[in-house]
């Protein structure tokens, strides 16, 4: 692991779950594979602590336990997971687009809790709704079982594996620290549950006045009532959200390059390809030209003569997004994935190229791209920029390792003057330069915000306490002028400065967002080109 | 669907008495009677007058219109069917006022109808997509005016149900036949068809070298391989794509029996999330650390950014 990606993973720890859990997790993935004792003893933090850490880690999926041999448990942090952290608004907004409220709460509350039994996510997500709602109305809890029955059909949500339920001869001592497995079919298997309720509104009424009578009667109910799927866990499936998301890439990619019905016959072709092709793969099964007609979404009024045309002009066009795979059921066509995320992380170098040296650099980025292997002279031939400039800006981008030197010796001392030095793009570590970039530039926004919430925090402090005061004040019915009062204590020039911390902090946030959709398509290309080597 | 009222002119001076004369003649010769008949019967009438009276008669579903290989024939019409016409009489007399006014051309619907000889018409076809796939237009031979069936249907704000019934009410009249238009479809289809809107957008080596000399911008003379290298800095610009026909030795612009064609191109991303952050584009990224000189926290890029 990088410092960059270890400064990113120590700033998420901390943000999210507090210093403890950071500092245990911090020295997890600095050292690798650790028992307990090792870990309470390193970090110099009391044993139960280290426990209730390691919990909280584990709950999130953020490390996993190996037990070895002698019985030792270790454990190990799997940073990558951490930071995915970045990407749950990502993820919940998708949920949002797809399934409404329902969805987007459901999502939030698996992603914010790690795993969930159903029936809790149930609850809680109804209770939440029925808090939005309008006074009188409640949220059923068939509407939000039906929703995360969507999701799991569509395996937005999965079942955390479980202990194996092996029969024992004689009584063994139990292991150290259980296995757990799952099968692939019951991954995605809902049980059979009969969920009939409705969202509770939160009184704070009913919880001043009954006191503690009522909470000790509350817990006693829930604790005799047995949960009818225990022990059957989910979690979010970061996996289907991370293709969904190529898919999106992919088809705005089409829909910029050539026309909107295109783009929709891709999109066609890849939702069919959802469930069948596994996300690393690098083409998508065939599907037949038949096939595709019949799964065209209601309304879309193309002939099947035209979807031919369509497809073959995909097929022959130079961005070679569509393959055809053979003649039988009106043409078989595939898509090619690893191409498109190498289009993809091409795309984004010959961008931040532009941005960063200019588009006169850019031009001879995309030429060295196309042309493979290029001399100093021909890259001005052809570029068309005049020597000393076409000079500067390949060594300009050559320092800062978009563009590398390959050294073709004549003779066999090496020496300069007889030796080619030819220009040429490696996407694969220009990508791996980039991301490392990436993951600075997040722990960089993140700082800053930090930054500025703690320049600001006596004043955030003092809003914080007004407005607390005017909400007690409102609850025991004051009057205006009291109210108005109280809200002048913030000064105007103060109220501004708020506004103004409010707009950076959003703008740092949205940036941090922005960057992380570079990380994605970066992180997919490499992931896809080291399946294939 | 409103109805639209339809101004009935008055007829002439003896228009009863015209068309009285002749159902009788219709009655005398049961299978038909030509214009020239009724002339020879009744001299002194004009050929205005005789109009009207022929076409008052027709529209009042008296009357039948035939054409046969010497003209046209005029039958009596069974009286159990004339019931049934006169209910959409209004409402057919609205669907040639509108037939009318499309060909610019004023005066008594009635005798336009007379004009219409054989009516070529077409139906859009019920269809519940968003584009009708066939389109067919109405119109006449003789005096080729021609008007869209839906503009029919948006002007008389008459249901596609009832425009339906009427002309299929003409049509069984025999006075009109479902023909579609060929010159429309191929129009329509050139539109559709993405090959053909994909080879249109192309531009030759060769047409463009032409527009470059013909436009005498450059005082030097340019020849096709400088312009094909000027397009080639232009793909390397990532705004122009180039593809390679075959094309056969004589045509104009080929090359060793191949042809470059030229097509701008929009780029497949927006400009990717990295740039859009300060750290992006920072110059001194490389010694930013916190508690530096160059730190986040004091960053005046940053800064900068953020008060934008």
């Amino acid at each position: 692991m990088t410092q960059a990606e270890i400064k990113l993973c120590s700033l998420l720890l901390q943000e999210h779950f507090g210093e403890i859990v950071e500092k245990i997790g911090v020295h997890l993935i600095r050292t690798g594979c650790q028992p307990l004792r090792v870990i309470a003893h390193d970090t110099e933090t009391s044993l139960d602590q280290v426990k209730k850490a390691l919990c909280v880690l584990i709950q999130h999926n953020l490390v996993i336990y190996q037990v070895h041999k002698r019985g030792v448990v270790e454990y190990e942090a799997q940073c990558s997971r951490m930071l995915r952290m970045l990407r749950y608004p990502r993820y919940i907004y998708t949920a949002k687009t797809l399934y409404n409220d329902t969805g987007e709460l459901i999502v939030e509350e698996l992603l914010l809790n790690g795993k969930m039994t159903m029936s809790a996510v149930v609850k809680k997500v109804a209770d939440r709704l029925t808090e939005t709602m309008e006074d009188g109305k409640t949220m059923d809890y068939t509407e939000v079982s039906n929703t995360f029955v969507r999701l799991a059909d569509t395996h937005f949500v999965q079942r955390c594996p479980i202990v194996s339920a092996t029969e024992t001869a004689e009584p063994t001592p139990p292991p150290p620290a259980p296995t757990l497995v799952i099968n692939e079919k019951d991954m995605y298997l809902v049980p059979k549950l009969s969920l009939i309720g409705k969202g509770k509104r939160r009184r704070s009424s009913d919880e001043d006045a009954a006191g503690e009578p009522k909470a000790k009667r509350a817990k006693h109910i829930e604790s005799k009532e047995p949960i009818p799927d225990d022990g059957i866990y989910w979690q979010a499936n970061l996996d289907r959200f991370h293709q969904h998301f190529r898919d999106q890439a992919i088809v705005s990619a089409v829909a910029n390059r050539m026309d909107q019905t295109s783009s929709e016959i891709v999109r066609t072709m890849l939702r069919m390809s959802e469930i069948t092709t596994p996300s690393c793969a690098p083409f998508t099964h065939p599907l037949s030209s038949n096939e595709i007609f019949r799964s065209l979404p209601v309304g879309y009024n193309v002939s099947k003569q035209v979807l031919d045309q369509y497809l073959t002009l995909l097929a022959d066009d130079p961005l070679e997004f569509v393959g055809k795979s053979g003649d039988s059921g009106g043409g078989m066509y595939v898509i090619n994935l690893h191409k498109a995320l190498a289009s993809l992380a091409t795309a984004t170098l010959e961008s931040v190229v532009q941005e960063r040296f200019g588009s006169r650099c850019a031009r001879i980025f995309r030429l060295v791209l196309q042309k493979k292997h290029l001399e100093q002279k021909q890259v001005e031939d052809f570029a068309m920029i005049p020597a000393k400039e076409a000079k500067d800006m390949l060594y300009k981008m050559l320092s800062e390792n978009f563009i590398s030197l390959q050294e073709i010796p004549k003779t066999p001392d090496h020496a300069p003057s007889r030796t080619f030095y030819l220009y040429t793009v490696t996407v694969l570590s220009a990508a791996r330069m980039l991301l490392h970039r990436c993951y600075k530039s997040i722990a960089n926004l993140i700082e800053r915000r930090q930054f500025e919430t703690k320049e600001n925090k006596r004043l955030l402090d003092k809003s914080q306490r007004i407005e607390a005061i005017i909400a007690s004040m409102q609850a025991t019915g004051a009057e205006e002028t009291q109210l108005q009062e109280i809200e002048e204590m913030i000064t105007a020039p103060e109220r501004q400065q708020l506004e103004t911390l409010k707009r950076n902090v959003n703008k740092l946030d949205a940036s941090e967002i922005q960057v992380d959709e570079t990380i994605f398509l970066l992180e997919s290309y490499i992931e896809s080109t080291m399946k294939r080597l | 669907m409103a109805e639209v009222k339809v101004k009935v002119q008055p007829p002439d001076a003896d228009p009863v008495e015209i068309e009285s004369r002749i159902i009788e003649l219709c009655h005398q010769f049961p299978h038909g009677i030509t214009d020239q008949v009724i002339q020879n019967e009744m001299p002194h009438i004009e050929a205005q007058q005789r109009a009207v009276a022929i076409n008052r008669l027709l529209s009042m579903g008296q009357l039948d219109l035939l054409r046969s290989n010497t003209g046209l024939l005029y039958r009596i019409k069974d009286s159990q069917n004339a019931g049934k016409m006169k209910g959409s009489d209004n409402q057919e007399k609205l669907v040639y006022q509108i037939i009318e006014d499309a060909g610019n051309k004023g005066g008594d619907w009635r005798l336009k109808l007379w004009y219409l000889h054989i009516v070529t018409y077409a139906l859009n076809q019920v269809c519940h997509h968003p584009t009708p796939r066939h389109t067919f237009f109405i119109g006449c031979f003789l005096c080729s005016r021609r008007i869209w069936s839906r503009d029919i249907r948006y002007k008389s704000n008459l249901p596609l149900t009832e425009i339906n019934k009427i002309l299929k009410n003409l049509e069984s009249k025999k006075l009109i036949k479902a023909v579609k238009s060929v010159a429309a479809d191929t129009a329509r289809e050139s539109k559709q068809n993405p090959m053909i809107q994909r080879n249109s957008s192309f531009a030759s080596s060769h047409e463009v070298w032409k527009y470059i000399c013909e436009l005498g911008i450059s005082k030097v003379e340019l020849s096709m391989e400088d312009i094909e290298t000027i397009l080639n800095t232009l793909i390397y610009d990532g705004k122009v794509e180039m593809t390679i026909i075959a094309a056969k030795e004589g045509t104009v612009g080929s090359v060793d029996g191949h042809m470059k064609l030229y097509k701008a191109v929009n780029p497949i991303i927006s400009p990717t999330g990295l740039v859009r952050a300060p750290c992006g584009l920072c110059p001194v990224f490389d010694d930013c650390h916190e508690g530096g000189e160059i730190s986040p926290s004091n960053c005046v890029y940053m800064m900068e950014w953020l008060e934008f």
